[in-house]
């Protein structure tokens, strides 16, 4: 699992490559803790590059979004895989986070 | 003994330290005294042809830079105890005095330093301003005489010295080993210890909690044979049902609160005691989900959410009233339930939430299980899927019981999973309409 960062005429873009199962996603919330306390950000998500994502990232998703809009940024996902796609789906959080 | 080593980390490491000491020290003396022995043997066979060879006159040799000289040493001694002081002169082979590169005529004062053996005895003595090494052989007929003079530091080199540094170095880095243990890696280890013992304790305490949650008892009448198992995973999981029958409904609920620990536990036991106070009466399937759903927003210290199916099947009507909040899709007979993905619960608190009917008929069988079953993954990292659930459910005999039922679905996980680590709390409803 890896997590790239980049910033880009003032948009923070997160890639997230490989899977997110139990494991890796206390990786990933490492990785994306930073993003969390700043300000007025404004968060794009790929996740193109994600075979698998377990409930558990899942989580972390939704606290990430509560903290970035409650830090006056906003968060969106820009990409998802099927897979990834079905799990949003069942969870009910599609409308919420993918546009 | 054995015990208290293993849970004493202060111990086992002073342990381990003066067991290094001693090892060290052990080999070092052998090493050392060896070469000290060889010495003293080497010289002393040097000695018995020395022995051999001279009568009262001694023979000296020096190494005076690249010259190797003979002189002889003529000695007269005077007794006294320890402090012995000899007057000698030193001629060379003919006989001649070697004047002036040999102090002719100086007082030698001699220390005794150590006892080579019954025959001889070890002086330690300076001459011409060097250290010497000189074997003094008592003759049962002559007062001691000096047999020969070597130089102490070809001998010896720095041997005993460098022993003594060595040992007094090793001493004190055992010391400094210990301060450091004591005081700094002891304390680190044990602070280590304590929270893996209390992180430990808490998921210990988290699982019996998550075993009190849950539904024991399963309603076996003439309506319906219901059957339920949990399989925790080790750290993940959260998994929570509840089920039983209410006002001539058999009433469900199963979820997954997706966290380990006391926090998730109690919010296990918080659905847990809704399901079982608020299902009486005829309150609507999805009422009680909102209802749940508040119970959950409000009452969670920090953000937890939670996939929930709720949902109830009358015992005559055999109608069945659900209502999803983001969890798993439920087979009936092997095929997927019309189930609408509804946001799950702990995340919106008004979120609207609907009922969904299905018409049930006798011998219908009903699998609600959570997501620890669909993720499971083999050996070969392929998840177990929606596809070999359904395969599995329609390879199943309809006339087996529920408990036989939930059996064959674990069997089946394990034997798919082989080798691979379980990887989130399974769960497994299953209620066959009699």
């Amino acid at each position: 699992m890896k997590t790239i960062i980049e910033e880009k005429n003032g948009v923070v873009i997160v890639s997230v490559q490989g899977e997110l199962d139990t494991d890796t996603s206390a990786q990933f919330q490492r990785d994306i803790e930073p993003l969390m306390e700043r300000k007025d950000t404004k968060v794009e998500m790929d996740l193109s590059k994600l075979d698998y994502m377990s409930s558990k990232a899942l989580r972390i998703l939704v606290a990430f979004q509560q903290a970035v809009t409650r830090n006056g940024g906003s968060f969106s996902i820009t990409k998802v895989t099927d897979t990834v796609q079905e799990v949003f789906d069942m969870t009910g959080l599609s409308a919420s986070f993918l546009r | 003994m054995k015990k208290r080593i293993s849970e004493s980390p202060r111990l086992l490491i002073i342990l381990l330290l003066a067991l290094y000491g001693l090892l060290t020290t052990g080999v070092t003396l052998w090493v050392l005294h060896d070469s000290l022995e060889h010495s003293y043997r080497l010289n002393y066979e040097d000695l018995e042809d020395d022995l051999k060879t001279i009568a009262p006159y001694l023979e000296l040799r020096m190494n005076q830079g690249d010259k190797d000289c003979f002189a002889y040493l003529e000695l007269v001694s005077s007794v006294q105890h320890e402090e012995r002081e000899y007057s000698y002169v030193v001629r060379d082979k003919e006989g001649e005095v070697i004047a002036p590169s040999f102090a002719a005529g100086r007082t030698l004062k001699m220390k005794k330093v150590k006892q080579l053996d019954k025959t001889g005895t070890c002086w330690l003595a300076d001459v011409w301003g060097d250290r010497c090494f000189i074997i003094i052989h008592p003759f049962p007929t002559r007062p001691l005489e000096l047999i020969g003079v070597y130089d102490y530091d070809y001998i010896f080199g720095d041997r005993e010295e460098t022993a003594k540094d060595f040992i007094m170095m090793l001493v004190l880095l055992f010391l400094l080993l210990l301060a450091v243990s004591w005081f700094w890696i002891i304390p680190v280890v044990e602070r280590v210890l304590e929270r893996k013992r209390l992180a430990e304790n808490e998921l210990n305490e988290a699982r019996d909690l998550q075993q009190k949650a849950v539904t024991t008892v399963f309603p076996k009448n003439s309506f319906f044979d219901s059957h339920a198992v949990l399989r925790p995973a080790r750290e993940v999981g959260g998994d929570i049902y509840r089920f039983g029958m209410q006002d001539g409904k058999f009433q469900y609920v199963i979820g997954d609160v997706s966290d380990k620990g006391t926090t998730a536990a109690l919010l296990m036991f918080t659905i847990s005691s809704f399901i079982h106070s608020r299902t009486r009466g005829e309150v609507p399937v999805c009422e009680l989900m909102k209802e749940l759903n508040c119970l959950i927003c409000d009452n969670s210290e920090y953000e937890m959410l939670c996939t929930l199916f709720l949902g109830h099947i009358d015992a005559e009507t055999l109608k069945m009233e659900y209502c999803n909040a983001g969890h798993t899709r439920t087979l009936v007979n092997g095929d997927f339930l019309d189930q609408d993905s509804q946001l799950l619960a702990g995340l919106d608190r008004d979120y609207p939430y609907h009922t969904q009917t299905v018409q049930l008929h006798h011998g219908d069988r009903v699998l609600l299980y959570t997501d620890g079953v669909t993720e499971a993954r083999g050996a070969d990292r392929s998840f177990f899927g929606e596809k070999r659930l359904q395969e599995w459910m329609n390879g199943l005999d309809p006339a087996i019981s529920s408990e036989a039922a939930c059996q064959s679905l674990l069997d089946t996980l394990a034997a798919f999973r082989g080798n691979a680590l379980q990887n989130d709390d399974i769960a497994i409803i299953y209620i066959k309409i009699v």
